[in-house]
């Protein structure tokens, strides 16, 4: 009971910004809430492109998520989308020879495999030298940046352009409009079922299974695992890299299912969100899926009103809500290293 | 309000405390506590480990607010009674671990809080150290004041809390455990400062669950049990240890415990000029099968190093243990020991999935039965599994580690401050288990700076100072020889 | 290299270095006391913004730089009340770089109708420097307020940690706050403090952002936060080696611009050096904390 008060207050924070922001720029928040509502789920394309949305956001979700259950903290999702994407829009523009029932598998398996491997630097840092993982990741998003920059320019991108070239048609994954007519159009995939099985396989996973214990386990006293035999370091570094391999298979949807290529930018603010998501989702998989579902429709819904209000009021509010629903929760509380400490201090 | 005292002035007690109730959780620290502190006398508030002292003082120190209760200082009642309006008025204290910051000087550290300053709010240090070096006069004693904290010893740092405290000018002293970091010969020069403080008109309140040093030192005894207090008397000077652990458990004595003098086995834990860092300069000591061996010695020697690396967290840099499987029960149980927020289920086999876990997935049934069997042997109480650790009482949390390290059959069990804030019933069970577990067969090395514990349990007491084993004692060695030997003096041998 | 590039390519450094500097600063006044701040990019982009508005607005470009301290003091102050309020400091950093960088798009189209830039603004400095003797180009550079300001910022950071009463007891605060209350210190108040004043000197670089590209444009910091957090790291959290460290990179940054014509690839490998030195730093530091134990 007590996590729904948090996630109502939350977005009864968030709603009051929103109007706050939407009135300010002189618009009415009523007319423009509408607005949104019908640019998302008042059509099948609009709800389709919350999906679309979605998920991507639902896979960093499950990624910081994941981490946070070791007790790290996965800022890096930005850059190991972001690897994860050109590599996958690279292998699949070769697997022309393959059927999609071996291509899409593969592709998966780059996409885990290059967001793990982008993840594997920090993890290494964090279980050889104790090195904090939010400074590392942080710094990895800005090197990924720079080397993703130079693959492009050294070839990797078409000619006189910034994307890759287009991926094989074995490699695209399948739209949402082959289960669900009503979504034809949209640029909803079939990444959208993976990233929910993925949601509840990881929880599941977490609690049934002798590593997951133990993740969880280190991330509540990584001391006292130490002391009981538990491979602290490797658990860490595990944790961080599994993290990684999710936030890389963000990057189905929108390469595989969507453009069937990559840019440099594409999918950036996805990372971010994952936090928002992993926050507002309180660790079950229903509530990240339905975090996910929210952000997605606040992205989609930004473009629907963006003649009226600047997209970004819902960047702005993304943060409100991290804040909102940060506020006094008791699990990233007890992360903290040494706040106020004795109780006396008023 | 004013009291009269036993000359018949009229007083005002220096501190107050009525009605004070403190909760953890759902653990009552304090339950109903009355205290009365005067100037000119050394007041102990003696109580067995888990009694509530720390707590009920650090509310007196304002460090802690109280869930019910009301704190007096010399006749006022400030409202909202916190460390800062305690420092205003005049109450100080030296706690356990020490609030010392490594990374400032020892004058920064002397003067925090109460700072003098010139215009801009910049430090007059000029003035600050005039000021500190005529409290090192008081005190006789005196630390470097522009090494930074970090680099000093722990006497050192107990000098510069009392220098600190001295600083603000303290009325009332409080000092809570101070003779656990110190060898037998210190204890005495302590006390005598403190003496001399009371005379001064001050009020000292000394926090500590050593009967023979309450007895010696003492004016007035305040004895607490589980969290209340039972009255308080003035101290009969050299007859009072008896009457005092009577108080101290009300109840029947327990049967005392006496280490078995069967056979010893094959050596299972040697350790040979073990070399690691600063702390650990050449460690050599060897532990036999069934037989318990303790490690006395002057907190800051080492110890903690030496069980850190023989838990595997630290690494030697020269020398070598030779043992078999060796299982550590660390000093800090809540941080070293336990996931608090976990269930005793999960603490109690902590570490052990992989005997319950097919195919990667743990089987929960499997879990509970060896939770439960674990429970049940080592009378762990409450006896729910699925109960947060947290919620258990300290003598509870050491019974999960050390249930969970012996359910292990290890060869060498290392065991360090057993029944630290453990209540006597709980700290007899675990005593009881250590033998046992030698009976069995387990070679034992026992860590404590407690020399009552050391003497009760050990086949053999070696002294550590300055992260070396130099001298072994037999159990019946006497005070002023161990005292002399953990302060490096010259020590007759003995085998 | 002649003598007139190497003039340029120093004044250039120190006119990036400001922003740099400036923002390092006040992480480490936020990290002393004890609070983890990774919002300096926020910090400099809205404080940025504040700038420019206010110059737009008073036609002041003082004015302007005092919008700029005010709103980066008010982002460190609010980074302090959500701490204080139970929000993890990584939570509290993200959620507010997030709120900047949507925020100021969102007042730079509410305010000047464009999703990209703002209208010029003079700065202190009119218009673009057209100096050609090397004298001229220096004097103007160490002239600058900017520079200046973050010179004595410098001095005061680490005059004030080292020799004050608030100093002293922030940095007590920043390495233990339990033994630190236990003393009668008001942490949460230090810390507010402390967070609050790092914001308004982060503000001076957010302020030096804006008078250099005298406009404001959608992104303008660039990174430029990232890369003060890694000075603070690689030097330790000590002020003066932290300005030589953005001092460093603000060199590679001069270089590549005094030197262009590199092809793309060795650029971008180029600006990857304060990271991975600052990766590098991270190893040095957790094996040295191992070593000791």
């Amino acid at each position: 009971m007590p996590q729904a008060i948090t996630v109502t207050s939350a977005l009864a924070v968030a709603w009051t910004a929103f109007a706050l922001l939407v009135w300010l720029y002189g618009d009415s928040p009523l007319l423009v809430m509408k607005l949104m509502f019908e640019g998302t789920w008042g059509t099948a394309y609009g709800a389709g492109q919350v999906l679309f949305k979605a998920t991507p956001l639902l896979c960093t979700g499950i990624a910081v998520d994941l981490a946070l259950r070791a007790g790290l903290f996965n800022i890096g999702c930005e850059g190991q989308l972001a690897v994860a994407s050109l590599a996958v829009a690279v292998v699949g523009a070769r697997t022309g020879a393959l059927p999609s029932l071996l291509a899409l598998p593969l592709l998966l398996l780059v996409a885990a495999v290059a967001g793990g491997a982008w993840a594997l630097v920090p993890a290494l840092l964090r279980a050889r030298f104790g090195a904090h993982e939010v400074i590392a990741t942080i710094m990895m998003n800005r090197i990924a940046d720079a080397v993703i920059g130079a693959l492009m320019g050294a070839g990797l991108a078409v000619a006189a352009s910034v994307r890759t070239q287009d991926i094989a048609r074995s490699a695209h994954m399948p739209r949402l409009d082959v289960l669900v007519p009503a979504f034809r159009g949209s640029a909803a995939s079939l990444a959208l079922v993976l990233a929910v099985l993925l949601a509840f396989g990881s929880q599941w996973a977490l609690r049934r299974t002798r590593v997951g214990r133990e993740i969880t386990l280190v991330g509540q006293n990584a001391v006292a695992c130490a002391a009981a035999h538990i491979p602290v370091p490797r658990r860490l570094a595990l944790a961080l890299v599994l993290s990684g391999a999710c936030a890389g298979l963000a990057s189905t949807g929108t390469v595989l299912g969507y453009k069937g290529y990559y840019e440099i930018g594409l999918g950036a603010g996805a990372g971010f969100g994952g936090l928002a998501v992993a926050l507002l989702g309180r660790s079950s998989a229903l509530g990240l899926v339905l975090a996910a579902l929210f952000f997605g429709t606040l992205q989609q819904g930004g473009l629907a009103i963006n003649a009226h209000v600047p997209r970004e009021v819902v960047d702005v509010l993304q943060g409100v809500v991290i804040i909102a629903v940060s506020i006094g929760d008791p699990r990233v509380r007890a992360m903290l290293t040494g706040l106020t400490g004795a109780e006396a201090t008023p | 309000m004013t009291v009269a005292n036993a000359s018949g002035r009229d007083a005002v007690a220096a501190l107050r405390l009525a009605g004070i109730h403190k909760r953890f959780g759902e653990l009552w620290a304090v339950r109903g506590a009355d205290l009365e502190v005067r100037t000119g006398a050394i007041h102990a508030v003696v109580g067995e480990n888990g009694a509530g002292k720390s707590t009920l003082l650090k509310i007196a120190a304002g460090i802690l607010a109280p869930d019910e209760g009301e704190v007096w200082t010399f006749g006022e009642r400030p409202a909202r009674y916190d460390a800062r309006r305690a420092q205003a008025a005049g109450v100080a204290m030296v706690q356990q671990h020490f609030a010392l910051f490594d990374g400032l000087t020892a004058l920064e550290n002397i003067i925090l809080g109460a700072e003098p300053t010139r215009a801009g709010g910049r430090l007059d240090l000029a003035t600050a150290a005039q000021r500190a070096a005529r409290v090192f006069e008081q005190l006789g004693a005196s630390v470097p004041l522009h090494a930074k904290v970090g680099t000093l010893g722990v006497g050192d740092k107990q000098r510069l809390e009392i220098a600190r405290v001295l600083f603000r000018d303290a009325r009332v002293i409080i000092l809570d455990e101070p003779t656990a970091i110190l060898t037998p010969g210190e204890v005495g020069t302590l006390y005598l400062t403190l003496r001399r403080l009371a005379s001064e008109g001050r009020a000292v309140v000394v926090v500590t669950h050593k009967l023979d040093e309450v007895d010696a030192h003492a004016d007035v005894v305040t004895v607490m049990r589980r969290g209340e207090t039972r009255g308080t008397r003035p101290v009969a000077r050299g007859a009072d240890v008896a009457r005092l652990a009577g108080e101290l458990i009300g109840g029947e004595p327990l049967p005392g415990l006496r280490a078995e003098a069967g056979p010893l086995g094959e050596t299972r834990l040697a350790v040979r000029s073990l070399v690691s860092g600063r702390a650990l300069q050449g460690v050599t000591l060897e532990v036999r099968a069934g037989e318990i061996v303790g490690i006395a010695g002057v907190l800051g020697n080492g110890q903690s190093e030496l069980i850190r690396v023989l838990g595997g967290v630290l690494s030697a840099d020269a020398g070598e243990v030779v043992a078999g499987r060796i299982e550590v029960v660390h000093e800090d149980r809540q941080t070293a020991g336990l996931v608090l927020d976990s269930t005793v289920e999960e603490n109690v086999v902590l570490g052990e999935l992989r005997q319950f876990t097919h195919g990667g997935l743990v089987d929960d049934t499997e879990v509970r039965a060896a939770a439960v069997a674990r429970i049940d042997r080592f009378a762990i109480r409450p006896a729910d599994p699925r109960l947060p650790a947290r919620a258990l009482s300290g003598g509870n949390q050491q019974k999960i580690v050390l249930a969970r390290a012996l359910a292990r059959e290890p060869d060498v069990l290392v065991v360090a401050h057993p029944t630290r804030g453990v209540d006597l019933v709980a700290a007899h069970a675990i005593h009881e288990q250590i033998l046992a577990a030698a009976a069995r067969g387990t070679a034992v090395l026992l860590i404590g700076a407690d020399l009552t514990e050391l003497r009760c349990l050990c086949r053999r007491i070696l002294v550590m100072v300055r992260g070396r084993i130099v001298a072994a004692f037999p159990p019946s060695t006497d005070d002023d020889t161990l005292g002399a030997a953990m302060l490096g003096g010259k020590v007759t041998a003995a085998s | 290299m002649s003598g007139s590039v190497l003039v340029t390519l120093g004044t250039e450094t120190v006119r990036m270095t400001v922003p740099y500097a400036c923002a390092a600063l006040g992480g480490i006044w936020s990290e002393k006391s004890g609070v983890v701040n990774i919002a300096l990019e926020g910090m400099l982009l809205a404080s940025a913004l504040g700038a420019v508005a206010l110059e737009i607005a008073t036609g002041s470009p003082l004015v302007g730089l005092a919008g700029a301290v005010v709103v980066g003091g008010l982002f460190g102050a609010a980074h302090a009340w959500f701490v204080r309020r139970g929000v993890d400091a990584i939570v509290s950093g993200i959620a507010l770089n997030l709120i900047a960088m949507g925020g100021t798009r969102f007042l730079l189209r509410a305010l000047y109708g464009s999703s990209s830039n703002s209208p010029a603004i003079p700065g202190f400095r009119g218009g673009a420097t057209g100096s050609t003797s090397a004298i001229a180009l220096v004097a103007e550079t160490l002239s600058d307020p900017l520079t200046l300001l973050a010179v004595v910022a410098l001095a005061s950071t680490a005059l004030a940690l080292a020799r004050t009463r608030l100093g002293i007891q922030l940095r007590a605060a920043g390495e233990d706050a339990a033994a630190a209350a236990s003393l009668g210190l008001h942490v949460a108040r230090l810390r507010l403090t402390a967070v609050t004043i790092g914001g308004a000197i982060a503000g001076i670089g957010g302020a030096a952002l804006a008078f250099d590209q005298h406009e404001f444009q959608s992104g303008l910091s660039g990174g430029r936060g990232f890369i003060a957090l890694a000075a603070v790291i690689v030097s330790g959290w000590r002020p003066g080696r932290a300005v030589l460290a953005c001092a460093a990179f603000a060199l590679l940054d001069a270089t590549q611009i005094v030197f262009q014509g590199h092809s793309r690839a060795s650029h971008d490998l180029v600006t990857t050096l304060p990271y991975v030195a600052t990766l590098l730093t991270l190893a040095a530091l957790g094996r040295r904390r191992r070593a000791s134990g």
